[in-house]
Parts: C-alpha cells; sequence; structure tokens
C-alpha cells in the first residue's frame, strides 16, 4: 500500500523536552489517530511533518516528496487545523475566501461557503465574535475548500460539543470516501478516534510506543483483571503493563483469546483507546 | 441493507459485520450477483474504520461468500446452498456439545435436554 | 501573494471605522490651522501596520502562512509590499488634502513646500518601518514597541547630548550643498533602506520556530 506521509527518526531537542526518533507511516486512504497525553508531543510532531518547526534531525515525506524541499508543490495538497493558530480574528469568513482565492491553485469557493451554510456560521461577521466550537468549523470549513490529499488536524473536534463532534466527523468519514485522501488527526478526546481511525498512534514523553490498525488494537488487546496469586503466576513477557487497584491485578495483555487459554484468566475486559493510553502511561512493569 | 454494530458486545466489528452479511446471504435477503456497499460507504454509514470493513470483506471472500472484481467492487457469490448449510450445522453441533457437556458434569439426563429443546424451538414459533 | 497583501488590506478595513474618525480629527485640526498634516502619514501607516502585527501574532498568522503554498517565501515580501501600497495611498490622500487646504488659507498653492515635506515625511517612515519590522519578526509585537520607544528615546538623548558638543549649525551649513540633491539621494537611500530591512527579516522569518 502506498504511504501518503512517512517521518523517520524524527528528533528535536529542546531544553526541557525531547522527540526521540518519531517515526510512523500513514497509507492512502485512511484516517490515523495520534493519541497521547497534553505535552506529549503531538504538536511539535505535527509542526515538523508541516515545517512550521525547522531544524529537526530525520527525514519526512508527503506524498513521497521531501516535505523541505518540495514544500510549496506539497502544500498545495494539504489542509491543515492547528490548535490556536489561524487568521487574524478581525477577518470576516468571506474574507478568507477571497484571500485563499488567490493562495491555493484548487481553491473551490462554492465549497467553501457550502461549508459555512452547512454549520451555520455567518459569512460576515468577525471571527472574535465566534465561539471557539464556531471558530474550530471554520477552520475545518477552510481546510477542506481546497481539495486537499491529506488533512492534517490537530485537537479539531476540541471545544465542539458532541452534536457538533459528530458534524465534524462525518465529514472527515466523508473525506475519505475518495481512496486517494487520508487524515492524520491528533486528539486527547480519543472516544472520537476509537471508531473511525484505521490507525492508531501513540506518543508518550516523545517516544512513539505504539502505532497499529485500530483492529488490532481494540479487537486484540484486553484488560485481564486478576488476584495477586493469579498474577504472580503470570509471566512478565504475556503483558505489557499493569496496575495494581485496591481489590485486583488490572493486566494489559496484547492478545486477548491466547492469555485466556495460556491462564485461563476468565476476566478479561474488552480495551477502549482511554484505557490503554492510562495504562500505558501510568501502568507499571 | 442492515446491520446493526454493537459497541459493548466483546465480538470483533468486523465479525459482526461479516456475520450479519453471511445470514443475509444464506436467507436469500442478499442475492447472488448483488452488488455490496464499497469498503468506504459501508465504512462511512457504520462509522467504523475502513480497515474493519475490508478485514470483514476479506475474510467473506476467503469463506466464498463474496467475489471480489477489482475496482469495481464487492459481489455476492453464488454459493452453494450445500455447504452453507453444512457451516450452519457444524456451529449447531459445537453449541450443543458444549450444551451436553455441561449436561453430563452436573448429572442432567437426555431427557431434560430434549425437553428444553422442545421448550425452545416452541417459543421460537 | 496577492492573497496574502489583501489579506492585510482586509484587516485594515476591518478598522476602518477607526481609521476615517482619526482622519476627520485630523482634518477638522489641519482647516482650523492647528496642525501640519503631513504629520498623518508617518503616524497613519506606522500605527495601522503595527496593529497588522498585533492582529497576527495574537491568532499566530505567522505559523499558519507557512502552512499556506508559496507562505513561507511570500508572507515577509508581502507585509512589506502592503507597507508600501499603504504609504503610496495615505501619500495620495495627504497631497490631495494638504493642497486643499493651502488653497484655502492663501489661495496659492506651493508645490515645492508640499512636495519636500511630504517627501520627508516618507524618509520618516519608511526609516522607523525599515528598523521596526526586523525587530517585530525578530521580537514579536509587544517586545519591538518597547524597543522602538527606548530606541527613539535614546537616540533623542543621544541627539541632544551630540548638539551640546557638536557645533551642530556648523554641520548644517557644511551640509547645505547636499540640498540641491536631495531629491536624488534620498529615495535611493529609501529604496536601500527597505532593502536591507526587508533581507534582514526574510532571514529572521526563515530561521524563526512557533
Amino acid at each position: 500500500m502506498e504511504n501518503i506521509l512517512e517521518v523517520k527518526n524524527l528528533s528535536k531537542k529542546y531544553k526541557d523536552f525531547e522527540l526521540k526518533n518519531v517515526g510512523f507511516k500513514l497509507p492512502k486512504g485512511m484516517i490515523m489517530g495520534f493519541i497521547g497525553e497534553n505535552g506529549a508531543g503531538k504538536t511539535t510532531t505535527i509542526k515538523s511533518i508541516l515545517n512550521i518547526i525547522g531544524n529537526y534531525k530525520g527525514e519526512i515525506k508527503i506524498f513521497n516528496f521531501d516535505n523541505k524541499k518540495d514544500e510549496n508543490m506539497i502544500k498545495e495538497d494539504i489542509g491543515v487545523v492547528l490548535d490556536d493558530i489561524f487568521f487574524p480574528e478581525i477577518l470576516l469568513p468571506r474574507d478568507i475566501n477571497t484571500i485563499m482565492k488567490d493562495i491555493y491553485k484548487n481553491w473551490d469557493s462554492d465549497l467553501y461557503f457550502k461549508y459555512l451554510t452547512d454549520f451555520n456560521l455567518p459569512k460576515n461577521k468577525q471571527i472574535k465574535t465566534f465561539s471557539k466550537g464556531m471558530r474550530k468549523k471554520l477552520e475545518i470549513a477552510t481546510a477542506l475548500a481546497h481539495h486537499p490529499k491529506l488533512l492534517i488536524l490537530d485537537e479539531p473536534t476540541s471545544g465542539l460539543d458532541p452534536i457538533a463532534r459528530n458534524e465534524v466527523i462525518d465529514i472527515f468519514q466523508d473525506f475519505i470516501q475518495n481512496d486517494e485522501c487520508s487524515i492524520l488527526l491528533s486528539s486527547h478526546i480519543t472516544t472520537d478516534l476509537e471508531h473511525i481511525a484505521d490507525y492508531i498512534t501513540f506518543i508518550n514523553n516523545g517516544e512513539i510506543i505504539l502505532s497499529k490498525t485500530r483492529d488490532e488494537l481494540i479487537e486484540k488487546y484486553g484488560i485481564a483483571k486478576c488476584t495477586e496469586s493469579e498474577f504472580k503466576k503470570v509471566d512478565p513477557k504475556d503483558f505489557v503493563k499493569y496496575k495494581k487497584t485496591k481489590y485486583e491485578y488490572e493486566l494489559l495483555v496484547e492478545n486477548k483469546k491466547d492469555f485466556n487459554k495460556k491462564y485461563n484468566i476468565d476476566t478479561i475486559d474488552k480495551i477502549t483507546l482511554e484505557d490503554l493510553m492510562v495504562l500505558m502511561v501510568k501502568g507499571e512493569k | 441493507m442492515e446491520i446493526i454494530i454493537s459497541n459493548s458486545s466483546g465480538v470483533p466489528i468486523y465479525e459482526q459485520i461479516k456475520e450479519q452479511i453471511k445470514v443475509k446471504i444464506i436467507s436469500n435477503e442478499l442475492k447472488t450477483g448483488e452488488l455490496l456497499p464499497s469498503i468506504r460507504t459501508l465504512a462511512k454509514d457504520l462509522r467504523c474504520s475502513v480497515i474493519t470493513t475490508k478485514n470483514a470483506y476479506e475474510e467473506l471472500v476467503n469463506e466464498g461468500y463474496v467475489e471480489t472484481i477489482p475496482s469495481k467492487g464487492f459481489y455476492v457469490a453464488k454459493i452453494n446452498l450445500n455447504v452453507a448449510r453444512e457451516e450452519q450445522l457444524n456451529k449447531i453441533e459445537n453449541l450443543l456439545d458444549m450444551a451436553v457437556n455441561i449436561a453430563k458434569t452436573n448429572n442432567i439426563t437426555k431427557n431434560t435436554i430434549t425437553e428444553i429443546l422442545n421448550i425452545l424451538y416452541e417459543e421460537e414459533k | 501573494m496577492l492573497g496574502l497583501i489583501k489579506k492585510d488590506f482586509l484587516m485594515i478595513k476591518g478598522n476602518l471605522k477607526v481609521w476615517l474618525i482619526l482622519l476627520f480629527i485630523y482634518i477638522f485640526m489641519a482647516f482650523q490651522g492647528e496642525m501640519n498634516l503631513t504629520f498623518l502619514l508617518p503616524f497613519m501607516c506606522v500605527v495601522t501596520m503595527l496593529s497588522t502585527f498585533s492582529y497576527d501574532s495574537f491568532n499566530k498568522w505567522d505559523a499558519y502562512a507557512i502552512t499556506l503554498p508559496d507562505g513561507r517565501k511570500n508572507s515577509v515580501k508581502a507585509k512589506y509590499i502592503s507597507t508600501l501600497l499603504l504609504v503610496f495611498v495615505t501619500i495620495v490622500i495627504i497631497s490631495i488634502l494638504t493642497i486643499a487646504i493651502g488653497y484655502n488659507r492663501s489661495k496659492t498653492i506651493n508645490f515645492r513646500d508640499i512636495g519636500e515635506t511630504i517627501f520627508g515625511a516618507v524618509f520618516a517612515t519608511t526609516l522607523l518601518q525599515s528598523i521596526m519590522y526586523p525587530v517585530i519578526y525578530k521580537y514579536g509585537v509587544d517586545k519591538a514597541r518597547i524597543v522602538i520607544f527606548t530606541g527613539a528615546f535614546g537616540l533623542a538623548i543621544i541627539g541632544s547630548l551630540l548638539s551640546k558638543y557638536v557645533k551642530v549649525e556648523y554641520l548644517i551649513q557644511k551640509l547645505t550643498f547636499l540640498n540641491d540633491y536631495m531629491a536624488i539621494i534620498l529615495p535611493i537611500i529609501i529604496v536601500i533602506m527597505i532593502y536591507v530591512s526587508y533581507k534582514i527579516s526574510s532571514i529572521i522569518y526563515k530561521k524563526k520556530e512557533y
């Protein structure tokens, strides 16, 4: 399968934080959920991909082109929503159309205004009068209106109420109906991603600790719950992390079925991304 | 086409999709040669990931229920109803086997089990 | 590029009300003979452009611009071109007004005088902006404001100290021969200043991380 985005050995040092050899691949036609705690390195990675942050080590390829050498060409086909980074709020949504017409070759004014209508956004009001949710929707409309092939979205659903989140997720799924298009979507609201993301990439403390298909994770991983005596019999190789609660041991296991067969422990819960994140970050080994 | 997905059941979503389509094919609700929704449309409609629907379709292809014509889509295959029936019978046998095992370990007689079976059959009607 | 220039002017349009009110106050005062209108030029251009910088930085526009095709290359260039366009528009407005006011006062028009004062004002404006922009790109608008004001203050002190020890009148006398060439020298200085400033800003922008 062809990759639309490839990140290899991305490293970047700051005083108090470091990206360490971040790498993942996003195939064509897929949605990748990029999850992790606040401050884990999601935004730094995304900004490096977009070359907003330069000066990093490693290689980033978009549509099989180098993101620095072929920057201008690549950016014709990327749509972005970034946290807190947008047009000056003194402008009106109508102004964005006037400006973008001259910036993107493929800017589609009709599509842009259609999104504004669908999202119930006024055309002639300054952005500064918008609520946080309205602003996010405007950012999404702007990101989509030049028919991009790759959407890079940093926390696109934060600040949206559940109904608006649903609308937006529908739009993202519509977007990948064309199997040439992919989405990289970072979020700490994992429920958004649990169902629709094809790949889940999990970053923690500047390192990628997991990058798998959704089905491999959600359908195979599980949380086994057992007593202390049972826990002592389990080979540490057979679980990823564990957490001791007051009444039981919770074990994150890679394959529910195999674990169940081997140890005959029946209480193995289906995993949610939230459980996964919590156990990966807070669990012990 | 109706497919009902439960996110809370322990059954993997691709398996739920696969099983429900299979039932529709066996019951002839989906007819031989009928075009199935594309992987992407189905993913969108069911609000699940594309890889999930793809897995479901691939397994259906492997099991012979669905045929794929590259760059056209997935079609209901001409299935041998006997084979399909055989498979369902196998399933029933396995489940009954479990029931019989439980019965034997608990000293429950064959008669009691047939009774239960009869009652269940009546209820179904 | 055109899009980015349009963006600056649409932002100015967003503040048009404030702009027009100030303009009317100035015109009123000028007609009363209280004020020389040429002051308006540096004032309007600098303040207006500074406010576009403020709005830009508030929403981290410079980072967003990099995500657009040609954004990195053009966003500094667009800012300089917008500035020059604004200066030009303001020159036109002020020339017309000054001529009108002059005629209203004395029924004669002294084109040479008007030309000289406007030339001076353009020089002051572009000088200020040429220094300001690299500082803004390097340190942000808020810090740049401080830098610029302390800079201007410092210059004033140095100037006054110099005038104590250096015979200014003597210097001016020596330099009067330049007067005849001012019409050529000033534009050249202005162009060089803007170009150097633009180059410095571009380098700063390229290296900046958001």
